[in-house]
């Protein structure tokens, strides 16, 4: 656009905001978080130093790898049954919607993820509760009652509804994008539906497949509200382990570390999955 | 001459390594109706822009009425400019839409609301003033983009391809409106296009460019018969090139000789397709021998399309008697000729 | 995908039917009459509503949410605002990287959002303030409201801003007269959305919180102490309210409208 002269304010006061908030809100406070997990804890004070005491001490600990891989586990876990779960959903709601209706659809989709995932919780622990009426539905048909709470069965209920509008979105918006001309020429040449499947619109829609998952990874290995009020936090997910150690240990340079852990692993997730996503075939 | 209202001098612009605009100077008399022509890239709208203010020179001056405008912002010139898109607030009714730049001029709400109205009025667009710009034709829009545009009374109008988006007949009668309106306010007109036949229809001058430099700058008429290089002979007008060595009052090229009243050396023609006669017998004079390949209908006449030995390509404008006399097929033999001095002589 | 057919819509239905279960769940028994809520259902009464909102500490919480969501909406939707328009004019060294600050919040899990936060709040005194978390759901929520900005800014054709200027207008004055009207309705929108985003949010808020508590922070010590109703009546209020935000935020950018 237009040179002038002397440096012109316009551009850079709508650049600043971002820069100074988030700098000093959100990249500051998660380097000094980092810089904490190296500092010294004594009589229950903190201490600026840079040993790796906290490090040795929660590395070196049997309970921080048992959550850690339990952690792991899970999300990998919820990634795939997300995925797997929202697949005919998204089949549907790509294929046989108008276009009209798929935006309908997805727009209801959108509100649940605005919504207070804790109440959202809790009414799945009074929905699920041996008592319950899932219970009692079972129950009228001679099953059950099954504890459904304070298991891996429960936290993954809670995992599910967390993730799943996400996971629906994402891939709908892949599969919808797909040139329909690719389908019907498929078909054309002679391949049977399931084939169609398979070789065609599973390679088309590589990228809101892997982008789901890996949303659905994410939020699973950070939440806190599924497996502490569903899953009974035993045994514990880094998650409840950082709040236990930050809100009754007081331990936060531990908490920090067991953080930067988790960051770690996001991080490597993240990058390899992005690849999986927009790296090129063969 | 009076005082040229716009100056162009040895104006370089250059986006990067990507060279727009090579060393422009243009002089724009005021009151005229200047054309700016070219195939795409050549750098007319690069020239408009910078003209308005939103692109500065990387090097060389532009001043307007004598004043340097180099580091003036495109808010405090007076070059309002008539858009391709048109660019009229959707947010904002017609005649919010045309008193805009008086309101930015801070002229009080009761007097910019008359003058836009008389606006509106001179537009044909009376009754349509609390109208929103979605509920407009094409044709409506542009005459509002005109209006907008005007009402500050400005010098200087700058158009860029504002026609381009119409139907083909809405640009004929838009012509005529745009033809009409520059002679009775005698303002300026800088208008850029890529279509010959507007920029010919209502043009007082029209500067031809090409890959960032002003190939030729004359009067549609001077243009059209008088192509002063192959660049310009092959993009107005229909027109057939000839080269070859000149001697002695004849030019021997290779599809055959013919006379030409052009001195010794490398020579260059120009024979006008709407200047060539076909014929099966030879006729007397400067003709050449050519293979039928197709015709086209173009309105006004019926364009031949020939193929010389060689290779060339050769057009010639005939009616459609004409034609059912002549009741050609491809493959089949004629001979295309032209008058003396019906060419054009190009030079080296 | 003829095999979808009636199976498949049954399956999205129920697809549908898991997602919103929890909240027309809380919905339903927070009229219903039985402690402990099973099937059949007992008989509708109103009172768990009457029980909550009798409560101080409730409405308190309620007053510290929306005054949080308030502010938080307005300070998001301006950063959020400033860096779609940004985004959208200019381009510079870095940009990616500006960018991937822009985008990068909602990625991070909220706990380790929140001890940094807590860490560092503490660390400059505002820990334990409302400012502490309306500074952190800022965060939070500012790439939502860049989001938005962003998406009706793609929908402006770029001219209009030259036009102003070509008109007269500064910068300044093409921002207040052309950018901003044009991006009125994302910009109420944004303001809908952060607010929602703000007001459900409770890790960080937790964190930072210490004695001001915000409602889904004083839902949670509740929970702590055992099974109540109470929590679906407030629960109900709570998605009441979010979902309003939400609806009048996507009806807002998504209305079929004209452009120009």
């Amino acid at each position: 656009m237009t040179l002038l002269r002397r440096p012109d304010p316009y551009p850079l006061l709508w650049r600043l905001p971002l820069l100074l908030w988030q700098g000093a809100f959100f990249v500051i406070p998660l380097l000094f978080m980092a810089a904490m997990s190296f500092w010294l804890v004594r009589n229950y004070r903190m201490e600026p130093a840079f040993v790796f005491d906290n490090w040795a001490r929660m590395l070196g600990r049997g309970a921080f790898w048992d959550a850690y891989w339990i952690t792991l586990w899970r999300a990998a876990l919820a990634g795939v049954i997300a995925t797997l779960v929202a697949f005919p959903a998204s089949l549907v709601l790509a294929f046989r919607l108008s276009e009209p209706a798929r935006r309908f659809a997805l727009l209801c989709l959108v509100v649940p993820f605005f919504t207070s995932f804790l109440v959202r919780a809790y009414a799945w622990q009074v929905i699920l509760a041996e008592s319950g009426p899932v219970n009692a539905a079972l129950g009228g048909i001679g099953l059950g009652p099954y504890s459904m709470l304070n298991s891996g069965f429960g936290a993954m209920v809670g995992y599910l509804t967390l993730v799943l509008p996400l996971v629906v979105i994402f891939q709908t918006w892949s599969l919808a994008a797909i040139d329909k001309s690719l389908i019907e020429a498929a078909g054309n040449l002679g391949a049977a539906p399931a084939r169609v499947l398979w070789s065609v619109i599973l390679p088309a829609a590589r990228t809101g497949l892997v982008l789901g998952a890996l949303f659905a990874f994410i939020m699973t290995f950070g939440d806190f509200v599924s497996p502490f009020y569903l899953g009974g936090s035993k045994p514990p997910t880094l998650t409840i382990l950082i709040i236990d150690t930050t809100k009754s240990g007081q331990q936060w340079p531990r908490a920090a570390v067991v953080a930067l852990t988790m960051i770690a692993t996001l991080f490597a997730v993240a990058t390899a999955a992005l690849k999986a996503a927009y790296g090129r075939r063969g | 001459m009076a005082d040229p209202l716009v100056q162009f001098r040895a104006v370089h612009k250059s986006f990067g390594t990507y060279v727009a605009v090579k060393s422009l100077d243009l002089d724009i008399q005021r009151g005229e109706f200047l054309a700016l022509m070219g195939p795409s890239g050549c750098g007319k709208t690069t020239t408009l822009r910078m003209l308005a203010g939103l692109e500065a020179p990387t090097s060389g001056s532009i001043t307007i009425g004598g004043k340097r405008m180099n580091e003036v912002p495109p808010h405090q010139r007076d070059t309002p400019l008539v858009w391709q898109s048109l660019a009229l607030f959707p947010f904002l009714s017609v005649v919010e839409n045309v008193e805009f730049g008086l309101r930015m001029r801070g002229v009080a709400p009761k007097e910019r609301r008359d003058r836009a109205m008389m606006w509106l009025d001179r537009m044909q667009l009376k009754g349509f003033e609390t109208r929103r710009i979605d509920q407009l034709s094409g044709g409506q829009r542009q005459r509002v983009a005109l209006a907008r545009s005007l009402v500050t009374e400005p010098e200087m109008l700058l158009l860029d391809e504002p026609l381009s988006a119409l139907d083909a007949h809405l640009v004929i009668r838009m012509q005529g409106v745009l033809t009409r309106l520059q002679k009775e306010l005698g303002i300026t007109f800088v208008y850029v296009t890529h279509s010959q036949s507007e920029a010919f229809a209502m043009a007082d001058r029209v500067v031809i460019m090409g890959q960032g430099e002003i190939a030729q700058i004359g009067t549609p008429q001077e243009i059209f018969r008088g192509p002063r290089s192959r660049f310009v002979a092959e993009f107005v007008g229909r027109n057939n090139i000839l080269s070859g060595m000149a001697q002695g009052g004849v030019l021997t090229t290779a599809q055959g000789a013919v006379p030409v009243a052009a001195g010794d050396g490398a020579v260059e023609i120009v024979v006008a397709a709407d200047r060539t006669f076909v014929s099966r017998d030879r006729p007397a004079g400067a003709a050449i021998r050519a293979a039928f390949l197709s015709e086209e209908f173009a309105g006004t006449g019926i364009i031949c399309y020939f193929e010389t030995p060689d290779g060339a390509e050769w057009k010639a404008q005939v009616t459609e008697s004409q034609l059912a006399a002549l009741q050609p097929e491809s493959g089949q033999d004629f001979w295309l000729s032209w008058q003396p001095g019906a060419e054009h002589v190009m030079g080296a | 995908m003829k095999a979808l057919g009636l199976l498949g819509r049954v399956y999205l239905a129920a697809l549908f039917v898991f997602i919103f279960a929890p909240i027309a769940a809380s919905v339903v028994f927070s009229f219903n009459s039985d402690r402990f809520p099973t099937l059949p259902l007992g008989s509708f009464t109103t009172d768990w509503y009457a029980r909550a909102f009798s409560r101080p500490e409730v409405w308190e919480a309620i007053g510290n949410s929306l005054a949080v969501a308030a502010v938080t909406a307005v300070l998001a939707t301006f950063i959020g605002f400033a860096t779609a328009y940004t985004d959208f004019r200019y381009g510079f060294r870095f940009k990616q990287a500006y960018l991937a600050l822009a985008l990068l919040p909602p990625t991070l899990p909220l706990v380790i959002l929140g001890l940094a936060m807590l860490a560092w709040l503490s660390r400059i005194g505002l820990s334990g303030t409302l400012s502490g978390i309306v500074i952190a759901h800022v965060v939070l929520a500012s790439p939502f409201a860049m989001a938005i900005c962003r998406l009706r800014l793609s929908q402006m054709d770029p001219a209009l801003e030259a036009a102003a200027w070509n008109l007269g207008s500064s910068p300044w004055g093409a921002m207040r007269h052309v950018i901003l009207p044009f991006c009125a309705p994302a910009l109420v929108s944004a303001l809908c959305l952060t607010a929602a985003v703000s007001f459900d949010e409770f890790i960080v808020a937790w964190f930072v919180s210490g004695l001001n508590r915000t409602v889904p922070v004083m839902i949670l010590e509740i929970l702590q102490g055992n099974v109540d109703p109470q929590i679906n009546a407030i629960g109900t209020v709570v998605f009441l309210t979010s979902m309003s935000l939400v609806i009048a935020a996507q009806f807002l950018i998504f209305r079929r409208r004209s452009n120009g």
